[in-house]
């Protein structure tokens, strides 16, 4: 099994081998059964509840012992503080490794709010306002953002503008997470007492767990840094300071990290705004201490600055803020990177444990739910009634990601074989078995937590129920301990046999793609993943290369050489050759490599200028229809004859000007139905395409992505290509795409709890029944994102389930169903749903419905469909959850702070900006529809950092230096950045750079010779193999390899770097982040006296 | 015979070589006037001369040796016309004495070589090769096929196609791998398309007005040369790619015949050829192994359980295929003919391959057609070598020819049966009445070679006119057959027959007529007639035809007292004509019925272009035995003939059978002929097969040779062919012992009845 690992290039993690395949064809009849069951939700048996209840109940987990210490303190919360605490001092620690135990800290504290949240709800939450407060005109907000998190106490903050008030009000309920906080507050009062004092007591109990865990933590911090566990972070601020907080920061052993030095720390969030620290502030932050646990940033090493500066400027600031009337740019809320590694539980104390912001680079251990790698929930609580949810003004939905690639550090998913009966499931909704369903009367009947229908247990799945009403082999069977699991699928699952692994290489050899190298660079590529390509005799590949015709090759062995196949025909195309065309590997290696080399010189002088993309894309088809497959195409011109010919229209665009600025979007949809109609056939036989683009012109993307976004495959862009620098990126793609975890043939479903149901799904797949997906093709970079809506009101203090079937072949012929359930608490308290909220998600799930609506809205209306969506979250927050009385002050809840600058990143993002490319827009586009949560942030929001002074800063645990704020602030003419979205990265070379260092860099002796064309080399100096290692280790995590490119001011290449700066006020009309907080302030402010 | 020597110097035969002068006469005739010609017939004597011929100026005819020469005035006058011409300056020297050889007496068939003219382009084959063939089918085709290439001459321009499922066109001139054209088989495409599928215009942009021609207009000769290259270039890339050529790979589900387009495939290799090599006289030469069952031309669908057309289902029209593909076919042959190409087809299946369709491609293209049962089969495999075999019995293969007839004023041309295509030029010479290919004075011949043979069919216009005092000089009718083709030297020649015949009319005129007889061509004409009246008339009765033509020949010319059969008798002109009918009548090219749609087809294609002497045979075979008592003598074809102390020898063209008598048999089987002493009972044995080597190295398509021994299985192929003179119901069986289980009337039988009907 272990075998197949063609472990993605990039990450040594071997994909989970023999475990991902999923059958899929039974299931959309079983799928769409489920439905009606669900619809016809039985509303009483809703067992989950049933089950959850635990959650709440504290007694049943014994871990919980320990929490109860904090309960009591905490009044009503008491329940949900068990939880928390119970996880992090609890059985985690002792079970977990140290660091496991830090991760269940952060967790605890989350879910304690939402106890808390429960009973005060309404007024608490808004002192809650836990959100950071942004004084609107006055500068204030920066610090304000601050005080929210502190905010336990925001309301203090809020009504004392004040400084003073402000710390030690953050202090405490901000960190929690407004929400929980909020409760707090009022209790706050009752807890004061325990404020800081009570604190140590309290905290005590966790701390202790937690006092181990504490170097640890750090570390888990660090990664929490990121935008939503900066959240936490500073929720241990305030909650530090506050007994209040306490709570929250409790779990999260903010006491005992707090002692330590990490005081400084804190904030890994914060580091950005750290640097305003001037902000005496400090000291009260100090009890900000906790920052310090927060951030984990204890690591201080790596990010020492930002670290210390942030703690103190967390409380003070605040409160500076707030009373300054100018919004300091230093202090307003930047992503925290963390460099740390957090390990997260997926449960604990049997209660979903939120998890860490997807950009962080954590451990999971799937304690019940599934691994958030999987799927994760834009809110980490569910809200119990529609009303609720459209008061938040947020959304629900998931974003999935089936085949995500594990942490080399996870335990690997586990494998179940049912044997001929294959997997128990739910005979109504056929939910598949999953550690929520609820087994009664002795184990001799189950409860599905989907649909509520009580099932016979099958007579040999049964087991007797241990005391705890569990059954007494629930530990030992993966299905029901773990929230992701793979089933063996039977015949049932399969129509015919699982399809061999077929690869087919479609290669552009018209003059252009020719004459630029990008056949040449395609050929190469190809020769050399063909010994990635998955071992055995189920391996199938083929080749052609097309211009105004299409050329196979027969690869039979018998052959002294492969025979040329010309199908002239490209109006009505065919497959030259049922058989031969696509052989097992094992039989034409040598053809293979043969051909490979020669195919650039055979068209050496051609002169046909002519592409018949489409034509060509069916007739390979054809040639695959039989067995299914990837197609890989190599495209570098517009398709410009046979079917599917495409015209210029851009040109024409451009040349029409007035109608094209009405009309301009129009050019970033499909030209016409020809290839969308191809692609749904296509997707019908389980043929998956991925085309790579090598090209200097355009090439309408737009109409050529509706076949890979239709037949689940992706579209790779090189513009302009150049056959210099681009080949490298070339090869690592491919070989990235074909060794990566995949699956085919694959059919996916979500299933809900019931009051819940799927919406609609977005990303690359086809869909031709309501309910499913298909894809043809599924790796592990694919996403898809799945809206949910209320069908019904679910119960408070229940669970509601989801869960995901991808029923798929693996690459080695194996059907499989990967099955991944996720189960959250309900909830009826807006604040809790502030408080849980998971930035990332709910913002990516923003990003690919903007970007869906992009080609057919005009890009204002988008840009201000996507700046209201920020605002109206705010909004509510701001009406419903702040009590802060002040209008001044925006307010952002702890959670979503960063909310605003990834709306005005995606505001001036490549697909919304009417200036770009079509080109660059379509691609943006069709990257963004599949693109997997932790690298859509980047792509919207990219990472900068200075390599001019790598070598300098030594000692850090990752190799890769702190992120820059994105502003041209912090780019000095004597330095040089890199600049990286997951797909590009720019290194801007200022105008005045040392030579030195240049030379060291580039082996150039001055910016003027810097080449258009780029190839990253190592010379033999230390600042140039840090360089690389950089570039290395940023490739290795975004499973990417970078395109690198040189930029210098003056020429096309700076502009394009400082475009992606996006803190900066354009020319043109772009708001800085300053403004554009103003901006959405003053909006608020509108609205709310409205 | 007086007819075999006009026939050895004009390579002419006439049923009638005494015209009946007026048109009621000759439709009293019965059987048309008409001429049989070899149009290139070999003649060792005949001049080749090396200057361009003198033309009429108003009929274009050639100065010949009928014309009138005034020498003194330097000038000729054309019998055709009477026009009268001046010859040229350097014909100044002519005198009674000093003629020019056209003038000669004796060279009444002549020919002209203009050295000017000659044609540098070399001869073109295009292969199409079916691959929907077993796999020992395959071996057999392969190794014909480089048997073939091996012989080309370096010269010639190769090109090969491939088909089964799809159309394969290897383009032969790419170096680096192997390379083809794939074409879908289901589907019509035209030339453009073809040419800008195969990349012809890309270096070269397609001319917006204008047929693309070769590499006069349009092309250039690079990209023709990917596809056609000279023998000697592409040898080894031809038998490498024949190497790996493999069965048509494409699944054929079991209750299913494979997909073949072979419609599609000619069309391909028709347009490409018309676009490389218009005019050129290249050859397509097809090699078939089954039934075309998609795309046009399509002969039957591919499901099993529906049967081949067969002459039942033609007669009634439920051959759903039949006429479309007959249709395409006429399409194809208009193409080719245009293009001067030629077709040649090579059937080799136990099914049927569509010959019956294909026949109108072949033949107005002059190709050659081969039917065979297999490609392992001599039939085909000698053929084909005879094909590229240049020796002494080379088939002369020639091309590009265009055939003219001028005519005295009183005579038309009805058409011409034979493998031609009417030119459509149309003139005073057409008559209204059309047969065969008619409506014009001039014919294309793509293809044509030394055996060629056209019938043409003349109506004589002449009314009856009341003077009966005819002019010695008018009494004649002349008439000037033009060939002009390109010699298999690649010169272009012109052969001039010119021939003069006496008409007769009035009463008296009978013996004329009756002398001027000549049975053999009058039975070929008649056989070539009621063949093309079978295919053309709907509601055709050839049975009945003939016997009424029979009938009416013999009450006309016969001589008898009314109503006395015994009174009946016939000149030995006329004398065995109505046994060449009998046997006409027995013939596969009658009684088609017990022979499919295909093998009637081609009987009629060979029929159609044979000249008299092999034609006859096809009608009436000739059986020679062979006995210790006497050397080989003919026999009668006759159940009579049959003893079994004989070897017999049958010719009936298509087939040779070489029957030993049943004691010879024996003797044979015991080993007496490898026995010393019985020397003469080996040389007896090997009589006729040397005979039979004799016939089948002349002969092309090479007949299929049977060697049987009486009532064994394959004694059949000689019993169809005897007069059933003794059958299962003859009371007293023949010394020979053989009878025939048949309920045909015998020539006894059949002549009592003539006799008594052409009496009344």
């Amino acid at each position: 099994m272990a075998a197949p690992v063609p472990p993605g290039a990039p990450r040594q993690q071997p994909p989970p081998p023999p475990n991902y395949n999923p059958n899929y064809q039974q299931n959309p009849s079983s799928l769409s059964d489920n439905l009606q069951n669900l619809n016809l939700n039985r509303p009483p048996s809703m067992p989950n509840s049933a089950p959850r209840p635990s959650p709440f109940q504290p007694p049943h987990f014994p871990s919980s012992a320990p929490s109860p210490s904090f309960s009591r303190p905490g009044p009503p919360p008491p329940g949900a503080f068990p939880r928390p605490s119970v996880p992090p001092s609890g059985s985690p620690p002792p079970a977990l490794p140290p660091n496991v135990g830090t991760v269940r800290p952060t967790g605890p504290p989350f879910s304690q709010p939402s106890p808390f949240g429960s009973r005060p709800p309404p007024a608490s939450l808004p002192s809650a306002g836990s959100g950071v407060v942004m004084g609107p005109s006055s500068g204030a907000p920066s610090f304000g953002s601050l005080a929210p998190r502190l905010g336990a106490h925001p309301s203090p903050i809020a009504s004392s503008t004040t400084p003073s008030s402000v710390p030690p009000s953050v202090s405490s309920g901000g960190l929690v997470s407004n929400g929980p906080h909020a409760p707090p507050f009022h209790g706050g009062p009752r807890f004061p007492p325990s404020g800081a004092a009570p604190q140590p007591p309290l905290m005590g109990p966790p701390t202790a767990g937690a006092a181990r865990v504490l170097p640890q933590a750090p570390s888990m911090r660090p990664l929490m840094g990121s935008s939503g566990i900066s959240a936490q972070q500073r929720s241990p601020f305030s909650a530090a300071p506050q007994g209040a907080p306490s709570y929250s920061a409790p779990p999260q052993g903010m006491p005992s990290f707090s002692p330590p030095p990490q005081g400084m720390s804190p904030p890994a969030g914060f580091p950005f705004g750290q640097q305003t620290q001037t902000q005496p502030v400090a000291p009260p932050p100090i009890p900000g201490s906790a920052p310090p646990t927060m951030f984990g940033m204890p690591p201080p090493p790596p990010l020492p600055n930002q670290m210390t500066a942030i703690s103190p400027v967390v409380g003070q600031t605040g409160g500076s803020l707030a009373g300054s009337s100018k919004i300091d740019p230093n202090q307003i809320p930047r992503p925290i990177p963390g460099s740390s590694v957090i390990l997260h539980d997926t449960r604990q104390g049997n209660q979903a444990n939120p998890p860490p912001p997807a950009t962080s680079d954590y451990i999971a251990r799937d304690t019940g739910n599934c691994s958030p790698r999987y799927m994760r929930c834009t809110i980490n609580q569910v809200p119990c009634t529609v009303d609720l949810l459209t008061t938040s003004g947020m959304q629900l939905a998931l974003l999935v990601q089936p085949l995500a690639l594990p942490h080399p550090s996870e335990e690997p998913i586990q494998l179940v074989d049912f044997g001929e009966s294959g997997p128990v499931r739910c005979s109504r909704c056929k939910g598949y078995i999953n550690p929520f369903m609820k087994f009664i009367d002795q184990g001799r009947r189950f409860i599905c937590n989907l649909c509520g229908f009580t099932d016979e247990t099958p007579r040999d799945y049964h087991c007797n129920l241990g005391p705890d009403g569990r059954r007494r082999d629930a530990d030992e069977r993966p299905e029901l301990c773990r929230g992701t699991v793979e089933f063996v699928a039977t015949k049932e699952y399969m129509v015919r046999d699982p399809m061999p692994a077929v690869y087919f290489f479609l290669i552009d050899v018209s003059m252009n793609a020719i004459q630029t190298g990008a056949t040449a660079a395609a050929c190469s590529s190809i020769n050399q993943v063909i010994a990635d390509l998955p071992e055995g005799p189920r391996t199938m590949v083929g080749i052609a290369t097309f211009d105004s015709t299409i050329h196979f090759y027969n690869l039979k062995r018998a052959l002294q050489q492969p025979l040329m196949l010309i199908v002239p025909d490209i109006q009505d195309v065919y497959t030259p050759l049922q058989t031969d065309v696509i052989v097992p590997l094992s039989e034409c290696r040598q053809h293979l490599e043969l051909l490979l080399e020669s195919i650039p010189t055979m068209f050496q002088n051609s002169r046909t200028a002519e592409s018949a993309f489409g034509a060509a894309v069916k007739a390979v088809f054809l040639a695959m229809k039989s067995t299914g497959g990837k197609l890989l195409v190599f495209q570098s011109v517009l398709p410009s004859v046979g079917i599917g010919a495409l015209s210029a229209r851009e040109a024409e665009g451009r040349s029409n000007v007035s109608s094209g600025e009405k009309e301009a979007h129009k050019l970033l949809q499909p030209a016409d139905k020809t290839l969308k109609e191809m692609a749904i056939e296509f997707a019908e036989y389980q043929v998956c395409v991925d085309v790579f683009i090598t090209t200097q012109t355009y090439a309408d993307i737009a109409s050529i992505s509706v076949i890979p976004k239709t037949t689940g495959g992706q579209v790779y862009y090189y513009y302009p290509f150049s056959a210099l620098s681009d080949p490298a990126k070339l090869y690592n793609d491919l070989r990235w795409n074909v060794t990566r975890p995949q699956g085919f043939e694959a059919v996916m479903r979500v299933r809900c709890s019931q009051g819940i149901q799927v919406q609609q799904y977005y990303g690359n797949f086809c869909k031709r029944i309501p309910t499913d997906v298909d894809l043809p093709g599924i790796d592990c970079d694919k996403t898809i994102m799945v809206t949910l809506k209320h069908d019904d009101k679910l119960q408070d203090g229940s669970e509601c389930a989801f869960q995901c079937a991808l029923l798929y072949t693996t690459v080695y012929g194996q059907r499989r169903i990967r099955v991944t359930t996720l189960s959250l608490p309900c909830t009826n308290n807006l604040s809790n749903l502030f408080r849980m909220a998971d930035l990332d998600t709910q913002f990516v799930c923003f990003l690919k419905q903007a970007a869906n609506e992009i080609p057919s809205t005009p890009p204002l209306n988008v840009r201000e469909q996507v700046t209201n969506f920020c605002i109206n979250i705010l909004l509510s927050y701001r009406k419903f959850c702040a009590t802060v009385s002040s209008s001044g002050q925006l307010i952002l809840p702890e959670a979503l702070k960063l909310l605003p600058l990834y709306t005005l990143a995606l505001v001036k993002s490549t697909g919304l900006r009417i200036d770009g490319r079509i080109d660059d827009r379509s691609f943006w586009i069709t990257y963004v529809s599949s693109v997997s949560t932790p690298l859509a942030i980047p792509l919207v929001h990219p990472r900068m950092i200075a390599l001019h002074d790598l070598d300098t800063k030594e000692g850090n645990e990752s190799p890769i230096p702190p992120a820059l704020p994105l502003s041209s602030e912090h780019v000095s003419d004597d330095g040089i950045y890199l600049l990286e979205n997951g797909q590009e990265g720019l290194i801007y070379v200022g105008s005045s750079v040392d030579s030195k260092i240049l030379h060291q860099l580039f082996g150039i002796l001055s910016v003027d010779e810097i080449p258009t064309q780029f190839v990253l080399q190592q010379y033999e100096n230390p600042l140039s193999k840090k360089l690389n290692d950089v570039i290395n280790e940023i490739r290795r995590r975004r499973c990417s390899y970078l395109r690198l490119k040189l930029c210098k001011r003056g020429d096309q290449s700076g502009l394009s770097f400082f475009s992606y700066l996006i803190e900066d006020k354009v020319p043109t009309g772009g708001l800085s982040y300053v403004e554009f907080l103003v901006h959405v302030h003053r909006q608020i402010q509108m609205k709310m006296s409205s | 015979m007086e007819f075999l020597d006009l026939e050895s110097q004009d390579g002419v035969r006439m049923p009638w070589n005494v015209l009946p002068g007026t048109k009621q006469e000759a439709s009293n005739c019965v059987v048309p006037v008409s001429a049989i010609y070899t149009p290139i017939k070999h003649f060792a004597n005949m001049p080749v001369l090396p200057y361009s011929p003198l033309r009429c100026r108003t009929c274009r005819s050639v100065l010949n040796p009928f014309s009138i020469v005034d020498f003194a005035a330097k000038i000729w006058i054309c019998p055709f016309c009477f026009q009268r011409n001046h010859f040229p300056p350097h014909y100044a020297s002519i005198s009674d004495d000093n003629l020019p050889a056209e003038l000669f007496p004796q060279y009444t068939t002549i020919e002209y070589e203009t050295p000017a003219e000659k044609c540098s382009s070399s001869s073109v084959f295009m292969f199409v090769v079916d691959t929907c063939i077993i796999e020992e089918e395959m071996a057999f085709l392969k190794s014909a096929l480089s048997q073939a290439i091996d012989l080309l001459p370096d010269n010639s321009l190769v090109g090969l196609i491939t088909f089964g499922t799809l159309v394969h066109v290897h383009e032969l001139g790419f170096g680096q791998i192997p390379k083809t054209y794939v074409f879908k088989g289901s589907k019509d495409v035209s030339k453009d398309q073809l040419l800008d599928q195969m990349g012809f215009f890309l270096k070269k942009p397609k001319p917006p007005t204008g047929v693309i021609a070769g590499a006069r207009d349009g092309l250039s000769s690079e990209s023709i040369s990917r596809f056609l290259l000279p023998a000697s270039e592409c040898e080894f890339t031809l038998n490498s790619v024949l190497e790996e050529l493999q069965k048509d790979p494409w699944p054929v589900p079991p209750d299913e015949r494979a997909a073949r387009c072979t419609g599609t495939a000619l069309c391909v290799a028709a347009s490409l050829l018309g676009a490389c090599v218009p005019g050129s006289g290249a050859r397509i030469m097809a090699f078939i192994g089954g039934p075309s069952t998609q795309g046009l031309g399509a002969i039957v669908s591919k499901n099993l359980s529906e049967p081949i057309r067969s002459h039942k289902d033609l007669d009634k029209d439920s051959a759903p295929l039949y006429h479309k593909a007959v249709k395409f076919y006429e399409g194809l042959a208009k193409q080719l003919v245009h293009q001067g190409h030629v077709l040649d087809l090579f059937a080799c299946a136990l099914d049927q391959v569509g010959v019956a369709e294909l026949k109108v491609a072949v033949e107005k293209t002059g190709g050659l057609v081969v039917l065979a049962e297999s490609f392992g089969h001599s039939v085909f495999k000698d053929s084909l070598r005879r094909i590229f075999q240049f020796d002494d019995y080379d088939l002369g293969l020639s091309s590009n020819g265009i055939f003219e007839i001028n005519s005295s004023k009183d005579i038309k041309v009805q058409g011409i049966i034979g493998p031609c295509a009417s030119l459509e030029k149309k003139g005073p010479l057409c008559s209204d009445t059309v047969i065969g290919q008619g409506n014009t004075s001039a014919w294309k011949m793509c293809g044509l070679d030394k055996a060629t043979t056209l019938c043409i069919i003349f109506e004589i216009v002449k009314k009856d006119s009341p003077d009966a005092s005819v002019q010695p000089s008018s009494n004649q009718f002349y008439f000037q057959f033009l060939t002009y083709y390109q010699h298999s030297s690649g010169q272009m020649r012109l052969r001039v027959t010119t021939l003069s015949r006496r008409w007769v009319a009035g009463p008296g005129s009978i013996q004329d007529l009756i002398a001027g007889f000549d049975q053999e061509a009058a039975a070929v004409a008649m056989a070539r007639l009621v063949s093309f009246k079978m295919e053309i008339e709907a509601e055709f009765d050839p049975i009945r035809w003939l016997d009424k033509a029979l009938i009416h020949i013999c009450s006309q010319f016969g001589d008898y007292q009314k109503d006395s059969p015994s009174s009946f008798s016939l000149s030995p002109r006329l004398s065995i004509f109505p046994q060449f009918m009998f046997h006409l009548r027995r013939s596969q090219f009658v009684q088609v019925f017990n022979n499919s749609p295909d093998e009637t087809a081609y009987f009629r294609i060979i029929l159609n272009r044979e000249n008299v002497a092999n034609s006859v045979v096809m009608i009436q075979p000739s059986l020679i035995s062979y006995s210790f008592h006497s050397g080989p003598e003919p026999a009668l074809l006759d159940v009579a003939a049959i003893a079994a102390d004989r070897i017999l020898l049958l010719d009936s063209y298509f087939t040779v059978v070489i029957f030993h008598g049943a004691t010879i048999a024996q003797w044979r089987k015991a080993g007496y002929h490898n026995q010393p002493e019985h020397q003469a009972f080996a040389q007896l044995l090997q009589a006729p097969r040397d005979d039979v080597d004799a016939i089948i190295k002349e002969r092309f398509p090479v007949p299929r040779l049977v060697i049987c021994d009486q009532h064994g299985s394959q004694a059949r192929f000689l019993l169809a062919k005897l007069n059933p003179s003794a059958t299962y119901n003859t009371d007293s069986p023949l010394p020979g012992g053989d009878i025939l289980f048949t309920d045909d009337v015998s020539f006894e039988v059949f002549l009592d009845h003539l006799q008594r009907l052409a009496v009344q």
